[in-house]
């Protein structure tokens, strides 16, 4: 058993480094990213017909932080491609969008641009499964959130 | 506990035993909820085939989790929602394999639902059990999965509106209209389809 | 009718209107005809679908549906079921280790060699966060994979969006 694991060996690094080779390759360039804007509510339906609930992931990781609220739904979704080192924006409400510039190496800068002036920036790397979320408070004791990740 | 014990046990000792790894226990369990759990599937998919794979899907899934089942509920409502979600899960994947069809746009719309005359013959009156349920088959496998779902959850799950929203990810005003939908549909079907001689 | 009355009168139905908006429902459907019509269709469907259920039967035998389920059940517990099969673990150990270590060695060359990794980023997931009002509030919770940017402003601040027309 041992002289055939050493002569298969050398062939089987070789393909694990050009899978490696080969997956790095692909990794590097364009980021696919989803903005979710969500309304954070101790009731447990929205007065709003159009909201949805929120997608079970995000919605699970919402609740286990010390946040009083625990029903989220999900108000608008919107989706960004952006190429390595590129910079693209999108309306995540009536008054507020995202510019996300791609830094590279799943990093990302986000810029929020509420009413029409730019509120502040996020710089921080966004690997598949992060959650980057912005918050802060409503009216009547609720409150909004930005979620950003990675597309699945 | 013996065969014999399975058979005069109730729900709650056949999954106690079964949760302690009782295999005959469970064997017990699946005969006797079985009917159900396939119903619902089959309520839900309309595909004999289906319907049958997922409720051995549902079965399994049930014995892997059994040691989270506290009896918060009865083990049947337990093993319905199980069922119902691997249902969800598969209409989805139909979902994304196929384009959605005219009269799913047509109701994400509403309009047609608000236009049918209603209908004041009351559809069951006069027919037999089996006559009956052989019109509402018709009527269900004619239905999108979309209205089929949502009436399904609400009339046989018996789900409040903000459930059915969360089981199918969708607004609280989408699952209303598909219900609408769905119901004057089934009425105008179960009226329409031809009576025997 | 309208359509959001038609809605309305299926929430009466359901049970899912509070009591203040089902009791103008209830005084509607006493003075409007084409209201009654509506809901009794609506209850004529839904008495005509209850018990639907109970007549279906599962078109397979106790033992064969069975049979297929106890297969499923004992082939995932005999994939999680670890082997056991070590004539020596320490001879086992060093069977694998050698090449076990040279596989990693060209995955770790691999990746610096192509991405030039910067660890210190990866790491931490350092998060820098610069706003107009200052005071946000930076928290990272690694179990749920999750940061956190809280702006603790007042809701009506003009700059942060707390507009909840968008929202609401």
């Amino acid at each position: 058993m041992s002289d055939n694991l050493s002569s298969r060996l050398p062939r089987v690094c070789v393909v694990l480094f050009l899978l490696c080779a080969t997956a790095m390759a692909a990794g590097a360039g364009e980021i696919k990213l989803e903005a979710q804007l969500i309304w954070g509510t101790t009731n447990s339906v929205s007065p709003n017909p159009n909201h949805k609930p929120a997608q079970k992931d995000v919605e699970r990781k919402l609740q286990e932080q010390p946040f009083k609220w625990k029903h989220y739904f999900e108000v608008n979704r919107v989706t960004l491609t952006v190429p390595d080192g590129e910079q693209k924006g999108a309306p995540v409400s009536k008054s507020c969008s995202i510019q996300v510039k791609n830094l590279g190496g799943q990093k990302v800068e986000v810029t929020l641009i509420g009413k029409g002036k730019e509120t502040g920036k996020i710089t921080q790397a966004l690997p598949k499964g992060e959650l980057l979320v912005v918050g802060g408070n409503a009216e009547n004791a609720t409150a909004w959130f930005v979620v950003l990740k990675q597309a699945e | 506990m013996t065969d014999k014990d399975h058979s005069s046990a109730d729900d709650k000792s056949l999954v106690r035993a079964a949760q302690k790894g009782d295999m005959g226990a469970f064997e017990e369990l699946v005969a006797r909820h079985r009917d159900k759990i396939y119903a619902r599937a089959y309520s839900m998919m309309r595909n004999e085939e289906e319907a049958i794979d997922l409720s051995q899907e549902a079965w399994v899934k049930a014995w892997q989790r059994l040691k989270q089942f506290q009896g918060e509920s009865s083990f049947g409502t337990w093993m319905t929602r199980i069922v119902i979600n691997l249902c969800l899960d598969q209409l989805r994947r139909h979902k994304r394999q196929r384009a959605e069809s005219i009269e799913a746009m047509d109701e994400e719309s509403g309009g047609v639902e608000r236009h049918m005359p209603v209908v004041t013959v009351n559809p069951t009156e006069g027919l037999e059990r089996i006559e009956l349920r052989q019109r509402i088959d018709q009527a269900l496998s004619q239905l999108s999965e979309a209205h089929r779902t949502a009436i399904v959850l609400c009339e046989f799950e018996g789900m409040e509106y903000k459930e059915i929203a969360k089981a199918m990810e969708c607004s609280i005003g989408t699952v209303m209209s598909r219900l609408f939908y769905a119901r004057r549909k089934m009425a105008a079907l179960l009226s329409d389809l031809k009576k025997p001689e | 009718m309208k359509q959001e009355l038609q809605l309305k009168l299926q929430a009466y139905l359901d049970g899912e209107l509070p009591d203040g908006e089902a009791r103008p429902v209830a005084g509607l459907l006493a003075q409007d005809a084409e209201a009654r019509a509506l809901l009794a269709e609506l209850k004529n469907t839904r008495a005509a679908l209850a018990g639907f259920e109970a007549d279906i039967k599962l078109p397979e035998s106790r033992e064969f549906y069975w049979s297929k389920i106890e297969r499923e059940i004992e082939r995932q517990s005999a994939m999680i079921e670890p082997e056991r099969k070590f004539a020596s673990p320490f001879a086992s150990f060093r069977r694998i280790l050698a090449p076990v270590c040279a596989i990693a060695i060209l995955v770790i060359v691999g990746l610096v060699a192509i991405r030039q990794v910067d660890f210190s980023d990866r790491r931490g997931l350092e998060v820098k966060a610069e706003f107009v009002d200052g005071g946000a509030l930076t928290y990272r919770d690694h179990t749920q994979g999750l940061t956190l940017v809280w702006l603790p402003y007042p809701a009506e601040s003009e700059a942060a969006l707390t507009d909840t027309d968008d929202i609401l």
